[in-house]
């Protein structure tokens, strides 16, 4: 039982609460030899904690720009991004990217990939059972002595999820992480995403160009437009979890979706 | 893992069992004239004397020891001092755009120019003997390592210094723990090269008169009309050079694990 004090400070520690990713008129330009061209304008957007966002719009039209802001690969050209109330000055374990394309070290095993970031943090049994333990959770787990170029590219994908898992960030930035894989091991991997989701609630912003892998993820889709960049449409998903791609309400939803684009 | 092709292991041998039948052929049938080039087994007798026999029992008889630890000693230094020199600032200058283009005009017309025009400067400033040796070694070793290790940095895919960075390696430590093993198939190569060029200029760095080594034999016995030692010294440097090779290999195998894994 709380009494009435505990619920007030409960209640107003909410109430002061940051957000887990706060964006305030973010905008990027990048110069080039002819001319310039901006990429992002006018970006807002706040997510809270333990919310799946995912983004999707045109090719070019600056997703991939925005999580490298938000990760810290570059400098906004103006406006803020804050983690926490935080702002992000430069990369960190705290904001970890699942790349679109493969960027494992092609130099080491799949298990010295997911210890790569902790492993100056530990001692050699700890880190080995911290590697089985993240190998298991993305069901890799007799996976570890492989190279990356001896593994599918699911398996792959499997792979850069741990190794960012294992540095339990506040956010997770995924970038179009299951384009390239055929339809069956997409949905094995956004069923393994959701699972993950659920047990660790993260806060995962999630990019995809696929309307359909968005309806199954998100809470939120940021809908974005090009030249420049910015937010068209911010639709908050109303569908009930697990979500079936089968059910009318999907389809429904899906479709109404399709529409206002 | 690569693993070596295990088939057809005479292949290798075929060319050279060719080039000794003819020899053979050549030298039995009166075909070339032995002064220009001996029988194999002349070659094979001199080369047994030059490696087995007790010093001074005949002319160059036991010599290889000293011969052969006098080269190595300077092939090990020359090549040494062309690492130490070549990987850092292959790095920095593939690291570092500043640095490519304050050092690639100075390195790439130095390079042009072929390293027997040293040789004379070389001989004023060190005089004959070891340094001169150690000198125009580690100068031509120093560019294929220099270059290709500058060109491993330059072509190191930027997402893993982006990954490094969200997983906490900084820039100094990214050299360590990304850009070295990533360019480290283009770091061996630099370095092969420059060890099969560093044997090459050993023998030219010999050449100058000094009192062993394995170019000081061949130059003394073509003054004395040895041909057949001429050969020995010859086959002796290509089979130094050859381990050489292979010792190079399997230990950067034995010791970074991107080495062995990526190449
Ligand atoms: N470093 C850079 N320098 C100059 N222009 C860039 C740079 N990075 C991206 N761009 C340009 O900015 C625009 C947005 O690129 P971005 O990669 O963010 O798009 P995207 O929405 O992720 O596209 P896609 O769906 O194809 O991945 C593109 O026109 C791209 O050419
Ligand atoms: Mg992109």
């Amino acid at each position: 039982m709380k009494t009435p004090l505990q619920l007030i400070q409960t209640g107003s520690a909410a109430g002061t609460k940051q957000p887990a990713l706060a964006i305030d008129r973010l905008s990027k330009v990048f110069h080039m030899e002819d001319g310039y061209l901006n990429v992002l304008q006018d970006i807002c957007l706040t997510i809270s904690e333990g919310e799946l966002v995912c983004i999707s719009g045109p090719s070019g039209c600056g997703k991939t720009t925005l999580l490298k802001l938000i990760a810290g690969f570059m400098k906004p050209g103006g406006g803020t991004i804050r983690i926490k109330g935080r702002t992000v000055t430069r990369p960190g374990p705290d904001r970890c990217v699942v790349f679109q394309e493969d960027a494992l070290f092609p130099w080491l095993t799949v298990a010295e990939n997911i210890a790569f970031g902790v492993r100056q943090f530990m001692g050699r049994r700890q880190l080995n059972n911290e590697v089985d333990r993240y190998l298991e959770m993305v069901g890799l787990g007799s996976f570890g002595k492989y190279l990356p170029r001896e593994i599918s590219g699911g398996m792959k994908q499997r792979v850069a999820l741990a190794r960012v898992l294992i540095l339990q960030p506040q956010v997770l930035l995924m970038d179009e992480p299951f384009g390239a894989l055929d339809a069956q091991t997409r949905e094995e991997m956004q069923n393994l995403l959701l699972s993950l989701w659920e047990k660790l609630s993260h806060t995962i912003i999630f990019i995809t160009h696929d309307l359909s892998e968005a309806v199954t993820l998100a809470d939120r889709i940021i809908i974005m437009t090009r030249n420049p960049g910015r937010i068209q449409a911010d639709i908050t998903v109303p569908l009930p979890r697990p979500r079936k791609k089968e059910s009318d309400a999907f389809h429904r939803f899906y479709r109404e979706l399709r529409s206002r684009l | 893992m690569n693993k070596p092709d295990i088939r057809f292991p005479v292949l290798p041998w075929i060319i050279p069992g060719i080039l000794l039948a003819a020899w053979f052929a050549a030298s039995r049938t009166g075909l070339v004239p032995d002064y220009l080039l001996p029988d194999p087994i002349r070659i094979a007798e001199s080369g047994v004397t030059y490696i087995f026999s007790p010093p001074d029992s005949a002319p160059y008889a036991g010599r290889f020891l000293t011969d052969a630890s006098a080269s190595l000693l300077r092939v090990f230094l020359g090549f040494s001092l062309a690492v130490l020199l070549g990987i850092p600032l292959g790095v920095i200058s593939g690291r570092i755009a500043f640095c490519h283009k304050l050092m690639s005009t100075t390195i790439n017309s130095l390079r042009a120019v072929p390293g027997i025009s040293w040789l004379p400067l070389a001989l004023v400033w060190f005089g004959i003997g070891m340094r001169t040796t150690i000198f125009l070694v580690a100068m031509a070793a120093f560019f294929p390592i220099y270059i290709n290790t500058a060109a491993g940095a330059r072509s190191v895919n930027p997402l893993f210094y982006q990954a490094g960075a969200m997983m906490g390696v900084g820039r100094i430590r990214g050299i360590f723990a990304i850009l070295l093993p990533a360019a480290m198939p283009q770091i061996i190569s630099g370095l092969r090269l420059g060890l099969g060029i560093s044997w090459a200029y050993l023998v030219l760095g010999e050449l100058t008169g000094v009192s062993n080594g394995l170019g000081a034999i061949i130059m003394d016995a073509r003054m004395i009309g040895r041909i057949d030692m001429i050969i020995v010294g010859i086959i002796v440097i290509a089979v130094m050079g050859r381990i050489s090779d292979v010792l190079l290999n399997t230990s950067l195998r034995l010791c970074f694990k991107s080495a062995k894994r990526m190449t």
